[in-house]
């Protein structure tokens, strides 16, 4: 169980650059609470879930300003990159996790 | 260095440039009004430096990130060349040269964000 | 809080209205060179003037143009000796507009250059949107 967390935390630490800029978006996707320390991984997940439909549903309001002209083009866009930037993290995210469940199934007890 | 620095900068600069654009289009429009005063904003960096870009990671909600210190870069008198009485012609020129500057500005800055934000995508996808 | 960008649009193309307007102006005393009066020893064409204002939009402080007064040239009318023309008085002098030929070209010439420079204006604000919001297309 711990060899399926450690890989999941992996990615992070193989690509430096990559993972920087990924990092970015974690940090931006999940704001991080204020109580620190040995963070609930449950409770990482749904502040990820949280933060991820926050930017959706901001970018999904920005649309609509926008079709109804009361957003500039700037505004609609900046929301939605943003918006798609917090969903491919989730997706990415959530696609490490699925895996790491399969790999700890698929262990021989 | 983060991504999101360079994310929010060029949005400022998106932002400040618009204006400009606002000011030099005003210019040439009445390139020929008697009395007429040419205007241009002051320089982006000045625009930055008075703001105070800080590294914080900005929250994922952009519209208000934006509202805030959104910079209504006050348009000042412009202390271009030396007007000439049948100057309209001098300040022409120099108005067309400042629309080059912000559209190849403009450009630079969208091809940026572009390429920067497909960097991003790929690099989430690929770890 | 306006966008800036339409805003630019919009000055643009009160930049241009004013200056196809001034080109019509010219183009009609061009036209009107060699009009003499209708009836002999009447006044001819006279030239015509037009003049701009700007107009301060009071949110965003930036000017659009329009035009203050269509007007009409005071200065005197040029006398030619034609006793043939209809149009002499009673010892053959014709009074002819006060518009000078060349001094209209040159007139027009710039407001060409002014309406092309409104023009491109338009363009790069158009164009300025455009890849804003290709920003989103992959």
């Amino acid at each position: 169980m711990i060899e399926a967390l450690m890989s999941l935390a992996a990615f992070d630490k193989a690509a430096p650059t990559a993972s920087s800029a990924a990092a970015s978006l974690l940090q931006r996707t999940a704001p991080p609470v204020a109580s620190a320390g040995p963070a609930d991984f449950g409770s990482v997940m749904a502040q990820l879930a949280a933060g991820t439909s926050q930017s959706l549903k901001a970018g999904e309001a920005a649309a609509i300003a926008g079709i109804q002209g009361k957003a500039t083009a700037q505004q609609v866009v900046e929301a939605v990159m943003s918006a798609e930037q917090s969903l491919q993290t989730a997706i990415a995210i959530r696609d490490k996790v699925v895996n790491a469940y399969l790999e700890l199934s698929r262990m021989a007890i | 260095m983060s991504g999101v620095y360079l994310f929010d900068l060029a949005s400022r600069q998106v932002q400040y440039l618009a204006v400009r654009q606002a000011a030099i289009a005003g210019n040439i429009a009445n390139a020929n009004t008697p009395g007429y005063q040419a205007r241009d904003t002051v320089p982006f960096a000045q625009v930055l430096s008075r703001v105070g870009l800080g590294m914080a990671t900005t929250s994922a909600n952009h519209l208000t990130s934006q509202a805030a210190p959104v910079e209504a870069v006050p348009l000042r008198n412009s202390d271009g060349w030396d007007v000439l009485e049948t100057g309209s012609a001098v300040r022409m020129e120099q108005e067309l040269m400042k629309a080059g500057e912000i559209n190849r500005e403009h450009n630079l800055n969208t091809a940026v964000v572009k390429s920067f934000h497909r960097m991003l995508l790929a690099s989430v996808r690929g770890a | 809080m306006i966008d800036p960008l339409k805003l630019s649009g919009r000055l643009a193309g009160a930049g241009l209205e004013a200056q196809s307007l001034r080109l019509r102006v010219v183009a009609e005393n061009i036209a009107n060179a060699q009009s003499t009066a209708a009836e002999a020893g009447g006044d001819p064409y006279s030239r015509k003037t037009i003049t701009f204002r700007s107009e301060i939009d009071r949110l965003t402080g930036a000017a659009s143009v329009r035009t203050r007064e269509i007007g009409k040239d005071e200065s005197p009318f040029r006398v030619e000796h034609d006793p043939g023309n209809p149009a002499a008085d009673k010892d053959g002098n014709v009074k002819m507009p006060n518009v000078n030929v060349l001094v209209e070209m040159a007139d027009m010439r710039e407001a060409n250059r002014s309406y092309e420079a409104n023009l491109q204006m338009i363009k790069q604000t158009r164009s300025m949107v455009a890849s804003i919001i290709d920003l989103l297309r992959s």
